[in-house]
C-alpha cells in the first residue's frame, strides 16, 4: 500500500514551520542559520514528492539545484559569521547592528 | 511502507524540534545531521535515489561538517548566556500555528492536481535513475545548471575574500 503524496507533504509542512519558529526565536546566528536549512530540507521533501507523485523529474533536478545553492549560502554565511565573531562582537542576532552604523 | 514512512516522519518531527529548541549550538547542529539522514531516507522512499545519495554527501557530509567544525573553533554561547528576553518567542509560537493551518488548509482544499508527465518509475528504473537525471540537467535545465555553476564560483571567491579581510 503506498503512502499518499499529502502524508509526505503535511511531513514538509510541518518541518518547514519548525524550521520558519526557530529563525524567529532563535538568538545564535548558527542556529539561525541552521533553521533556514531546516527549511531548505523541508522545500526538497514536497519538490521530490511532487516529483514523483506526478511522474516528472523536474522537481528532482530543483532540489538538487536547492541543495547547491544552499551549500554556497553556507559557505558565506559562515564566513560571515566568522568574521562577526573575530570582531568580537556579541553572537547574538538582536544585538548585531554593525550595518546600522 | 506506511510502517517505514511513519517510523522516518516521526523522526523527522523529533530532530526538527531538537534543532530548534535544544539550548547548545553543538546539539542543535547533531539533530540538525540526524534529520537530514531521515530525509535522505524519505527520498529512498520517494524514489529519488539521486538526490539520496546528494543529500547524503553534501549535506549531512559537508555543509554539517562545516557547521560542527565552526562550532567547535569558536564554541559560541548557549542560548542560556544570552541576557533573558521578553515575550518574543510566543510570537514565533502564534506565528508558526498561524502558518501550518495555513498550509494544511490549503493542502486540503485544493487537492493535488497536476499533468502526469512520462518519467514512470518503470522508464526510470529501464534507463537508470542518474542517468535520466543526468540527461534532464545536461539538456532541458542546461541553463539553470550553468548559472548554479557561476552561483558556486562566486561563493568561493566572496569566501576567501571575507576570510583573507583585515578586521579593523
Amino acid at each position: 500500500m503506498p503512502v499518499p503524496a499529502y502524508t509526505f507533504l503535511l511531513l514538509s509542512g510541518a518541518v518547514f514551520t519548525l524550521g520558519a519558529i526557530g529563525f524567529m526565536v532563535r538568538r545564535n546566528p548558527l542556529v539561525v542559520f541552521m533553521c533556514i536549512e531546516l527549511m531548505l530540507n523541508a522545500v526538497n521533501l514536497a519538490f521530490a514528492t511532487m516529483s514523483r507523485y506526478l511522474n516528472s523529474l523536474d522537481g528532482v533536478v530543483f532540489a538538487f539545484l536547492v541543495i547547491t545553492v544552499a551549500a554556497a549560502e553556507v559557505v558565506v554565511g559562515i564566513a560571515i559569521i566568522v568574521q562577526v565573531y573575530r570582531a568580537g562582537r556579541q553572537m547574538d542576532v538582536d544585538e548585531l547592528d554593525l550595518m546600522k552604523e | 511502507m506506511v510502517i517505514g514512512f511513519a517510523i522516518v516522519a516521526a523522526w523527522e518531527l523529533v530532530t526538527a524540534i531538537g534543532v530548534v529548541a535544544f539550548r547548545r549550538p553543538m546539539y542543535n547542529a547533531l539533530s540538525l545531521v540526524a534529520n537530514m539522514l531521515g530525509l535522505a531516507v524519505l527520498f529512498l522512499m520517494l524514489n529519488a535515489q539521486f538526490l539520496f545519495a546528494a543529500q547524503i554527501i553534501v549535506y549531512a557530509g559537508a555543509v554539517m561538517v562545516l557547521f560542527v567544525f565552526i562550532i567547535a573553533l569558536m564554541n559560541p554561547q548557549a542560548d542560556i548566556s544570552f541576557r533573558p528576553r521578553g515575550t518574543e518567542w510566543i510570537y514565533g509560537v502564534v506565528f508558526g500555528v498561524i502558518f501550518a493551518a495555513l498550509l494544511g488548509t490549503l493542502l486540503f482544499n485544493h487537492g493535488l492536481t497536476g499533468r502526469l508527465g512520462a518519467f514512470t518509475p518503470e522508464v526510470i528504473a529501464a534507463a537508470g535513475n542518474v542517468q535520466t537525471i543526468g540527461i534532464a540537467l545536461y539538456t532541458r535545465f542546461l541553463f539553470p545548471v550553468e548559472v548554479t555553476s557561476v552561483l558556486l564560483l562566486v561563493a568561493a571567491v566572496g569566501a576567501v575574500y571575507l576570510a583573507m579581510r583585515r578586521i579593523r
